[in-house]
């Protein structure tokens, strides 16, 4: 069992539902520079966010008795923010979207059933978001911040990844 | 509330390029992400295919310590921002390609790409434009109306350097900080006033091209790019089981235990590869490809009723 497991964790693939990606509700996003090592429902709203104000620096809030100080990071042009979420549970093959599909909806070159195995997952985006508040514990994490550092990968990759000029 | 922000499903943030979005429109199925070989190391990693374009994407996933989300009503550890951006599939193709090179021969290219631990990478096979890709990397022969291609090293060199030399102008154009000095923190800062030497813009691009190459070829670039060797390399910290850390051990679910600037050092990843090692200048802080990405342990088998 445990061995076939594994194997199937090589072959699998985790299908992401194209349907999702069209006009998931938008999030509202925080990046807190803390660790809080579980992840479940938390009361956001009731205790977070209502403290957050306009300070002279940027935005001000304080979590678990810490000040932060925060900003609005927008998703770099030409990219978009989605929070993606792991479809719990049983996955019937083929299994076809609540629906969204119309007539011009044309499937790929493979069949959904070879292309969807039993073993298979599934993923769609629950929400889409364009800026995130990033905070920094007392100061403003600034232009210098690892996170802004990282936004700029993608134009990096993409000329790593264009296509040289043939001779 | 809306109860989805409650799911219990694991939550990733990611950015993707806009033109998914667009990209969806039109398909039912088709987008999906699967583990590959990661061309540098051997090992795997997870990337995203779209069959509809059909086009490659590699996920990086950024990570700083100490940090965690909050989406909506819902608090999500880790902090991890995941990028799919688009990769050139010949890098992967170079992997499987440079492994049947070493019989000589010349053979069709579904032969070439196979893998018994990654079988998903016969999917590379369905890109567009495939043998154009090849004639970079590969010596062809035409029998029969069918291709068959062998690794060609000469090639491979000039198409690397190709590659570098783009890579410079992006860095340039981005103001990444490529000097020697900054070496510790180099990748992610931009701003600079100093003007780079060429040489160090071309050590850079030349570490950023390694991450989808093995080390031996990354050196064979070196040479052919003429770098001058580094410097005698920083012997590597030695590699520890325990954690690595400075600070006093916190219980586990401390809310409290908040990201100090005054401990913000990098810690280099005692999992590095060799080819890591070796680009210890170029420091992604924080940029890694994946190899696990939807625990295979989530999905618990929930009994019968």
């Amino acid at each position: 069992m445990e061995s076939s497991d594994e194997e199937s964790v090589h072959r699998r693939r985790v299908h992401l539902r194209p349907f999702t990606l069209r006009s998931p509700a938008p999030v509202t996003l925080h990046l807190l520079p803390c660790e809080v090592p579980v992840s479940r429902p938390a009361p956001v709203g009731r205790f977070f966010t209502p403290a957050i104000r306009q300070g002279p620096y940027g935005l001000e809030a304080s979590f678990r008795g810490r000040s932060l100080r925060g900003e609005e990071v927008a998703v770099p042009p030409g990219l978009v923010g989605y929070v993606m979420t792991e479809e719990q549970g049983e996955v019937s093959v083929g299994k076809q979207d609540f629906s969204e599909g119309s007539e011009e909806d044309h499937e790929v070159m493979e069949s959904p059933e070879t292309l969807e195995r039993d073993f298979d997952r599934f993923i769609g985006a629950t929400a889409s978001f364009s800026s995130f508040t990033l905070w920094g514990l007392e100061t403003i994490p600034g232009p210098d911040s690892k996170v802004r550092g990282a936004l700029t990968w993608p134009s990096l990759a993409a000329a790593i990844h264009a296509q040289v000029p043939e001779d | 509330m809306d109860r989805r922000d409650g799911a219990c499903g694991r939550q990733h943030v990611f950015l993707v390029p806009e033109y998914l979005k667009d990209a969806s429109k039109k398909m039912k199925n088709g987008l999906m992400f699967v583990k590959l070989v990661n061309p540098c190391s051997g090992e795997g990693a997870i990337y995203l295919f779209n069959m509809c374009l059909p086009q490659l994407f590699e996920i990086k996933v950024f990570k700083e310590k100490h940090h965690s989300w909050f989406i909506n009503e819902s608090v999500q550890s880790g902090g991890l921002l995941h990028f799919a951006t688009p990769m050139d599939p010949l890098f992967l193709l170079l992997h499987y390609l440079m492994k049947a090179g070493k019989e000589g021969k010349f053979q069709p290219i579904d032969q070439v790409v196979m893998d018994d631990m990654f079988p998903n990478c016969i999917l590379l096979l369905k890109l567009p434009e495939l043998e154009k890709l090849l004639r970079h990397v590969t010596e062809e022969k035409e029998i029969d109306k069918k291709k068959y291609y062998k690794y060609s090293k000469e090639k491979t060199l000039k198409w690397l350097e190709k590659k570098v030399h783009q890579t410079v102008a992006a860095l340039k154009t981005n103001n990444v900080n490529v000097g020697a000095r900054v070496q510790s923190t180099a990748f992610f800062f931009g701003d600079q006033a100093s003007i780079d030497k060429e040489e160090d813009y071309i050590r850079y691009a030349h570490g950023l091209i390694s991450d989808y190459i093995p080390k031996d070829l990354s050196d064979d670039l070196s040479k052919y790019l003429k770098l001058p060797a580094p410097p005698a390399s920083v012997p590597n910290p030695p590699s520890k089981k325990v954690k690595l850390s400075d600070e006093p051990v916190e219980a586990k679910e401390d809310y409290t235990k908040f990201n100090r600037k005054d401990l913000k050092t990098v810690k280099k990843n005692s999992k590095m590869t060799a080819s890591q090692k070796a680009l210890a200048k170029v420091d992604k802080s924080g940029m890694k490809s994946i190899d696990s990405f939807f625990g295979a342990k989530l999905v618990k088998k929930v009994g019968k009723i």
